[in-house]
């Protein structure tokens, strides 16, 4: 059990989601153990105490962007719903619970938000969230949270501007100083067709660990396959990018095997993909700048009330095409497929990037890199022409 | 709820108190409290009762509600037992204005049960007596859906199931035998009433909701999920992982399986959908001629625990049990230990016929049909039965998955996969993955899952739902249905309260850690190993300490037991 907390505080650390030294993991089994900062892992460890948990993740998040959405929520609020897939999906919104309301006793005031979510933001601490099943699900919890404000703090700040004070320093400092571009440098592929399975599986561990290191995902979302004959060698659902040994599946083109019933949620997807292009490998990640980007649609009086999944429309960013669908069976695998072959690229509206090589996966690295700082270059690009007034279109509903 | 009392035949419906549905919920653990007070009667005692509970969700639009739950206690294993079955028979009942039917004394003679929402009566049943399931169902179809026993159920076989007319059967702990002793042969219901929700905006989002996570989950909608090829789709999976019991457990890959997988099956037989009522995942299968086809357990311990690739014979043996009214997992292992005793495994063409002998209790057939450890004792090779609490295990090696390995002990009503279903995380990633060769954590995973699932069965909703949903959109729903709020948390302390209920009972009974053990055999031999995967026997010191974890997570002495005399007091 120790082992797990340091090893998720590390990851924590190393995806730089947390601010440096402010973390604490408390896990149950049939005592309590809990480390980190000395006030996080005493909140930890007494909200675990209340839940039928077997973790907890406390931490300040190293940008500050939860917190202002929690201050920029109406008085009234008791969560925030940021709009991407993932929040639709897992998270349905985040509660936040203020000041006042952690005064006297947190813990109580944590534990009865997470008796029924899986994260919540609480002013002043950070983002603390819970792992029902094991550890590992409240890390992820947390990287949820995380990730999901982070969209929703660009999209605000794009539409309605910043409100607080400290508001515009902050988000200087996290674009002058935080911000790195995302790269392909010094990374080095195998070049394609890769033929050879052991030669594709320690390839696949390798760019999955890339896509991580390299900020293109989190390291519990996204997955990673390579088509080799008939097989495609995919990345398993509930995998880490950034640890697949061992958690990979070879399933069949043709189905005639159920093995991959443990493979990606995104398998049709992947299957389709191969299929309709003809390519060998595919890399699918969540950037966060490109997941923001895909949200905002100009379109005028538009009937569609859930984007994200009933959008019919083919929408362009440069030569980037976007579309909606709903994670596993509910829709991406229909829209990506068909339009993915030309750019080699496309967007899934508030969800990620799916990229494809023709041969191995530098192509699909390079290109969801380059996807990810386009879409960076034009959020600034909008962000600075709304400072100089000249912005002012664009909604995320 | 329906109290009927057969030796008088006196019928009633009464009110059941509030306090036990908030305490309780309903299902699985609206029958355990129920069963208060006569928890230790013996299983054939004609005051035993016999409850049939629907749950709050039941004949809403909830996904995977519409299920009965029936508990008594159970003949082969001496433990309060449950079982959850689909079909329409749960949404009927409660169509019938009923939320428990309550079965206890012992009819004079051969009667049925017919429910309606007009009233109830007790049909004579002379003419159905000896009649198959299929027949039966046959004959009284026009009265709504029905729930029978089979020949085996009559007869006393100690796994004999009740079958719901869809197809789908209350398995395992031989509830059926429960029926025949108090000459019940069937019941049917029907109705035409609706369950209100009391508030639809919620309820509708939650749904929302849960069937998008179904969307999103390989498991459930995935192309190679459940719902395309049912669960035998775990044929291919189990082989892989290297945990297919295999000729009684002695090995744990079975090189001819892919005779008998998802793929095979529905290429074999066309595999068409079908759901228990209001259910989307739609994971039962029929084949093209309409007869329902078998699940995982049930092709896999006809198959490779009995050494049999023939899929047309592991379909015969699969409708068999399900007309004669018998567990297809018991019987499957019980013809697999004794054939291990004697040293040959029974062929393909044997099985049928012993099928037959089980149920009519002939020949050899009378002592088949005690069950593998009955079994096995009386042939002086008691190591042989592969069961805990007599039980007989499902085809999950325990070598395999150690959370596994120490839910099949702690599970209340013997050697099931089903109360912590643990290879949800072990095996199929859901929601997360947990290392299925690590003891770490363990205990109060198995602890938590044991109480979201009696939950969970008193809701009463699917496991497999789980797969793709949580008990927060489930709360959800419940929030919906009911206008209180409810939270999976508090879900989660009301199944600890059926949980250790269950356990108080089965204390009561003279259970205690000694009989929380697996087979020897898991200690002492080795899986086969092969192709990257060691399956070395489990470490008996470090399953030990597991337990004793759990024991000490479940406020339990190190020995098992419970501290003092006083929790059922306690309870509401
Ligand atoms: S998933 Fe299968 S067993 Fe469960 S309710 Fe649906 S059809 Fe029935
Ligand atoms: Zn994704
Ligand atoms: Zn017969």
């Amino acid at each position: 059990m120790r082992s797990l907390i340091r090893k998720y505080a590390g990851k924590l650390h190393r995806d730089r989601s947390i601010a440096q030294g402010r973390v604490g993991i408390a896990a149950q089994d049939d005592v309590m153990l809990s480390e980190g900062a000395p006030d996080l892992s005493r909140l930890a460890a007494d909200v675990l105490s209340r839940l039928s948990c077997l973790g907890v993740v406390a931490a300040s998040p190293s940008l500050p962007f939860a917190g202002f959405l929690l201050r920029r929520a109406s008085a009234g609020a008791c969560a925030i719903v940021p709009l991407d897939t993932e929040t639709r999906t897992f998270l349905h919104d985040i509660p936040i619970v203020r000041r006042e309301e952690l005064a006297g006793d947190p813990a109580r005031a944590v534990a009865a938000l997470l008796s029924n979510r899986k994260g919540v933001i609480a002013e002043g601490v950070g983002i603390v969230a819970s792992g029902p099943v094991t550890l590992e699900q409240a890390y992820i919890h947390y990287s949820s949270v995380f990730h999901a404000a982070f969209v929703k703090y660009l999209l605000d700040a794009l539409q309605a501007g910043f409100v607080l004070p400290g508001e515009a320093e902050a988000f200087r400092a996290f674009r002058e100083t935080f911000l790195r571009p995302p790269t392909a440098e010094g990374l080095s592929f195998r070049a394609g067709p890769l033929d050879d399975p052991e030669e594709v599986l320690s390839e696949i561990r390798a760019v999955g660990r890339y896509t991580v290191e390299r900020g293109l995902v989190d390291s519990f979302f996204g997955n990673i396959s390579c088509r080799v004959g008939e097989t495609i060698f995919i990345s398993q659902t509930a995998a880490s990018l950034d640890e697949l040994a061992g958690c990979i599946d070879p399933v069949p083109m043709d189905n005639r095997s159920t093995t991959g019933i443990t493979a990606s949620s995104e398998l049709l997807a992947h299957r389709r993909i191969y299929e309709a292009t003809g390519a060998r490998a595919i890399l699918h990640g969540h950037p966060k700048f490109a997941v923001a980007m895909s949200m905002l649609c100009e379109e005028k009086d538009c009937p569609v009330k859930d984007c994200w999944k009933d959008c019919p429309n083919v929408r362009m960013l440069g030569d980037i095409p976007v579309v909606a669908g709903e994670i596993g069976a509910g829709g991406l695998a229909v829209r990506v497929p068909p339009v993915i072959g030309g750019p080699g690229k496309a967007i899934v509206y508030g969800h990620g990037v799916f990229a494809i090589g023709r041969n191995g996966f530098e192509e699909a690295f390079r290109s969801m890199v380059d996807v990810e700082n386009r879409c960076r270059e034009e959020y600034f690009r909008r962000l600075d022409a709304r400072a100089r007034g000249e912005y002012s279109k664009g909604s995320s509903s | 709820m329906l109290v009927v009392d057969l030796s008088s035949g006196r019928m009633r419906r009464e009110e059941i108190p509030p306090e036990f549905l908030r305490a309780y919920l309903g299902g699985r653990g609206l029958g355990v409290r129920l069963l208060r007070g006569r928890h230790t009667l013996s299983p054939f005692d004609p005051a035993m009762p016999v409850v049939f509970a629907v749950g709050p969700l039941c004949g809403t639009p909830a996904p995977t509600s519409a299920r009965i739950e029936v508990v008594s206690r159970s003949p082969l294993t001496g433990t309060v037992y449950d079982c959850s079955a689909g079909g329409r028979f749960a949404w009927r009942l409660r169509a019938a204005g009923l939320f428990a039917i309550l079965v206890e004394g012992r009819s004079p003679r051969p009667v049925v049960l017919a429910v309606t929402s007009a009233g109830e009566e007790l049909l004579p049943a002379e003419g159905l007596w000896t009649k198959g399931v299929v027949d039966t169902v046959g004959v009284l179809s026009d009265r709504g859906s029905v729930a029978a026993i089979g020949p085996a159920g009559e007869n006393g076989v100690l796994f004999s199931s009740i079958m719901m007319g869809e197809g789908n059967a209350v398995g395992r702990g031989g509830l059926g035998a429960v029926l025949g002793k108090k000459n019940l042969k069937a019941i049917t219901v029907d109705g035409d009433r609706t369950v209100p929700v009391a508030d639809r905006d919620r309820f509708d989002r939650a749904r929302a909701d849960v069937l998008r996570l179904f969307r999103a989950s390989p498991v459930i909608f995935g192309e190679l999920g459940i719902s395309e090829y049912g669960t035998p789709a775990l044929v291919d999976l189990m082989r892989q992982r290297r945990m297919a019991p295999t000729e009684n457990f002695r090995r744990t890959v079975f090189e001819d399986s892919s005779a008998y997988s998802g793929p095979a099956i529905r290429a074999a037989y066309g595999a068409k959908k079908e759901g228990c009522f209001g259910c989307p995942i739609r994971c039962k299968k029929r084949a093209s001629d309409g007869h329902p086809l078998p699940e995982y357990e049930t092709v896999s311990h006809f198959g490779a625990l009995n050494g049999i690739s023939d899929l047309h014979a592991i379909i015969r043996s699969n409708d068999a049990c399900n007309d004669l009214g018998m567990d297809t997992i018991s019987a499957a292992a019980t013809l697999s230990a004794w054939g291990e005793a004697r040293g040959r495994f029974p062929s393909p063409e044997e099985v049928g016929p012993l099928l037959h002998d089980i149920a009519h209790r002939r020949g050899e057939g009378d002592r088949l049909a005690q069950g593998s450890r009955r079994v096995a004792e009386a042939l002086g090779k008691p190591g042989l039965s592969m069961s805990v609490k007599s039980l007989e295990l499902p085809a999950y090696d325990p070598r395999g998955a150690y959370g596994m390995a120490l839910a099949y002990v702690t599970s209340n009503r013997g050697g099931c996969h089903l109360r912590a279903y643990p290879i949800s995380h072990e095996i199929l990633r859901k929601p997360v993955a947990s290392d299925r060769f690590s003891f770490s954590g363990k205990a109060r995973m198995i602890k938590i899952a044991e109480d979201t699932n009696a939950a969970v069965d008193s809701l009463v909703a699917c496991k497999f739902a789980f797969f793709g949903a949580s008990l927060e959109e489930y709360a959800e729903l419940l929030s919906g249905v009911t206008g209180e709020p409810h939270t999976p948390q508090g879900l989660k302390e009301i199944g600890e309260r059926i949980y250790l209920t269950e356990r108080y009972y089965n204390a009561r009974n003279g259970f205690t850690r000694a009989d929380d053990d697996l087979p020897a055999r898991f200690f002492t031999e080795a899986g086969s190993s092969g192709e990257g995967i060691v399956v070395p026997p489990i470490d008996r010191a470090r399953f030990g300490e597991e337990l004793t974890k759990y024991y000490r997570i479940r406020g339990l002495r190190d020995d098992g037991s419970f501290p003092d005399d006083g929790f059922l007091e306690r309870q509401p």
